[in-house]
């Protein structure tokens, strides 16, 4: 069964297009990120999933029914930026959030001290830090420890040691077997913390799928040497290369993820008798391979 | 039902604004009752024809429409409460994370219009307990006539914080809400009530829609003098103009939560 099932859900914000006929199922116990850099339509997507906008057309469905409140009550949701009552403190705040979840008050203390916020518990939440706030919304989400959270940049204004906890959570949390949506343009957090991920850019699905396939990791070798057009014509259909490119002052080929090996890259080129004054192996950026998914749209 | 004014209450009770316009208020109800009265001995006092003319406005019966004209004037008291409560809701974004959190729009929008009928209601109590206390300190005799003026009341703080409420879910800014609400009330209206008055002889001016529920209260002193000029109003025709337009406030405020982006 999906946790959440989104069919050709399109948005216009007047002429402009934010979404352009999205699908996409998210498995159960899946961490799913949804990938795309600023303005591609990640908070305009959840937003509609969370019923605060309202699509152009399309429709979805949570725990594969016709979505309505009762849903939201069982997701954890942090959209967007983090929204509380600014003149009341944090335990009133989240008396609220468990009120609307109709879930029990139990919960709040436990969930305070996962994110570190206990000691500041009777603070007003317009004397918290940005970090403290996402943190606190981040508590809200997990009261009554519910089967599915949505996070859309959750680690938004953390420090350092902040994101790993976060990350730590949201691996910790997978583990329990919950299913967590996460929305992100931070490519290494999605990689680092997901099982699943879609690609937006500019309002349109590029790809979605298991991470693994979608994020393959690649090395390049460099090779260079005194005539690289002779290097290139020898080189061009070595086995186990996936591309083999020409640049100004090298050559690159590329692998698949650990198959490399240049050593026999060398002996090869030796055997044919060229001599390479130029080596390297480096790993595919994440943000080239990001590039790359997105360029030609 | 019951359960949506618990968590509204959370968010009302620890908000000083609402317990500093909220007393602001019930204080001056009773003390705009308790200064006519004596403001009103001290003159009589001084002439018997004057009493004659003038007649007394602060004891029964009708007391209750002198206090209740009175606070008729204050009524914007718990509508700027219910204009920062509910854009509060829009600044802080937690009419979204209300939302999301698990209420459905109706509910967010439904429980607002509770709050609305409820601080009417309480409104209305505090002039009707002001009214019966200054009139046991004009007269000794308690009289029911008149007592209709607190139903008036009721109708005008209603309406009032309707339109609060339909500014509020239409602006979404405090500054702006406030702003429009009171230039709207207490000077636009009357502007353009004036400007139709002037040009259409059937004198509409008494029925836009704050004014439709200013009128039910008429001006209450110096009767003797008044009722020469003033004519008595319509009162079927005011009631079922306020009705139309307290419709119409519920309706849109309702008809704009449900269907816009949040």
């Amino acid at each position: 069964m999906p946790i959440l099932s989104v069919e050709n859900i399109s948005k216009n914000y007047g002429t402009i297009q934010a979404l352009k006929n999205v699908s996409f199922e998210v498995p159960k116990g899946s961490v799913f990120g949804i990938l795309g850099p600023n303005g591609s339509g990640k908070t305009t997507l959840l937003g509609i999933v969370m019923d605060v906008l309202k699509a152009t057309s399309g429709n979805y469905k949570l725990f594969d029914e016709t979505p309505s409140q009762k849903h939201r009550q069982q997701i954890g949701t942090l959209l967007e930026t983090p929204n509380f009552y600014h003149y009341l403190s944090a335990v009133n705040n989240l008396k609220i959030a468990a009120g609307i979840k109709e879930k029990g008050l139990a919960d709040i203390d436990s969930v305070l001290e996962k994110v570190n916020l206990l000691q500041r518990k009777h603070s007003k939440f317009s004397t918290f830090s940005l970090g403290m706030k996402q943190r606190l919304a981040i508590a809200s989400c997990l009261l009554g420890d519910p089967e599915v959270m949505v996070f859309d940049e959750p680690t938004n204004g953390l420090d350092p040691v902040g994101i790993a906890e976060i990350r730590e959570l949201i691996k910790r949390l997978h583990k329990e077997g919950k299913t967590i949506i996460m929305a992100s343009h931070l490519l290494d957090e999605v990689e680092k913390v997901c099982t699943h991920v879609a690609v937006l850019q500019k309002g349109k699905l590029i790809t979605h799928g298991h991470v693994d396939e979608i994020l393959v990791n690649e090395d390049i070798a460099e090779i260079s040497a005194s005539d690289n057009t002779q290097l290139l014509s020898i080189i061009e259909h070595y086995p186990g290369a996936t591309s083999v490119k020409k640049h100004d002052q090298h050559i690159e080929l590329n692998f698949a993820s650990g198959t490399t090996s240049l050593e026999s890259i060398n002996r090869f080129c030796f055997e044919k008798g060229i001599i390479l004054n130029h080596m390297r192996l480096r790993k595919k950026s994440l943000e080239a391979k990001f590039f790359e998914l997105t360029k030609n749209n | 039902m019951f359960n949506l004014i618990k968590i509204e209450w959370l968010k009302l009770k620890n908000y000083r604004t609402f317990w500093v316009l909220g007393i602001l208020y019930l204080v001056s109800v009773f003390a705009a009752g308790y200064i006519g009265y004596s403001v009103e001995e001290r003159t009589l006092e001084q002439s018997k024809e004057l009493r004659m003319i003038a007649g007394t406005s602060f004891s029964f019966p009708d007391i209750w429409q002198s206090v209740s004209w009175l606070s008729s004037l204050l009524v914007f008291m718990p509508a700027l409460l219910i204009i920062t409560f509910v854009t509060n809701e829009f600044v802080f974004k937690t009419h979204r994370q209300n939302i999301i959190d698990g209420w459905s729009r109706s509910q967010f929008i439904n429980v607002k219009i509770v709050l609305v009928v409820i601080l009417s209601i309480i409104a209305t109590l505090m002039v009707a307990i002001t009214s019966v206390l200054i009139g046991f300190l004009g007269s000794r005799q308690f009289s029911w006539e008149g007592s209709m003026y607190i139903l008036y009341f009721f109708i005008l703080a209603l309406s009032y914080n309707s339109v609060a409420l339909l500014f509020s879910v239409l602006l979404k800014r405090t500054g702006l809400a406030l702003g429009l609400f009171l230039a709207y009330a207490y000077f636009l209206e009357n502007l353009i009530g004036n400007l139709l008055d002037w040009k259409i002889d059937a004198k509409p001016g008494a029925y836009l829609p704050l004014n439709s529920t200013d009128n039910l209260i008429p001006f209450p002193f110096v009767k003797n003098v008044t009722k020469q000029i003033l004519r008595d109003p319509n009162y079927t025709l005011l009631l079922s103009f306020a009705a139309v337009y307290l419709f119409c406030y519920l309706f849109f405020s309702v008809k704009k939560f449900k269907t816009d982006d949040l």
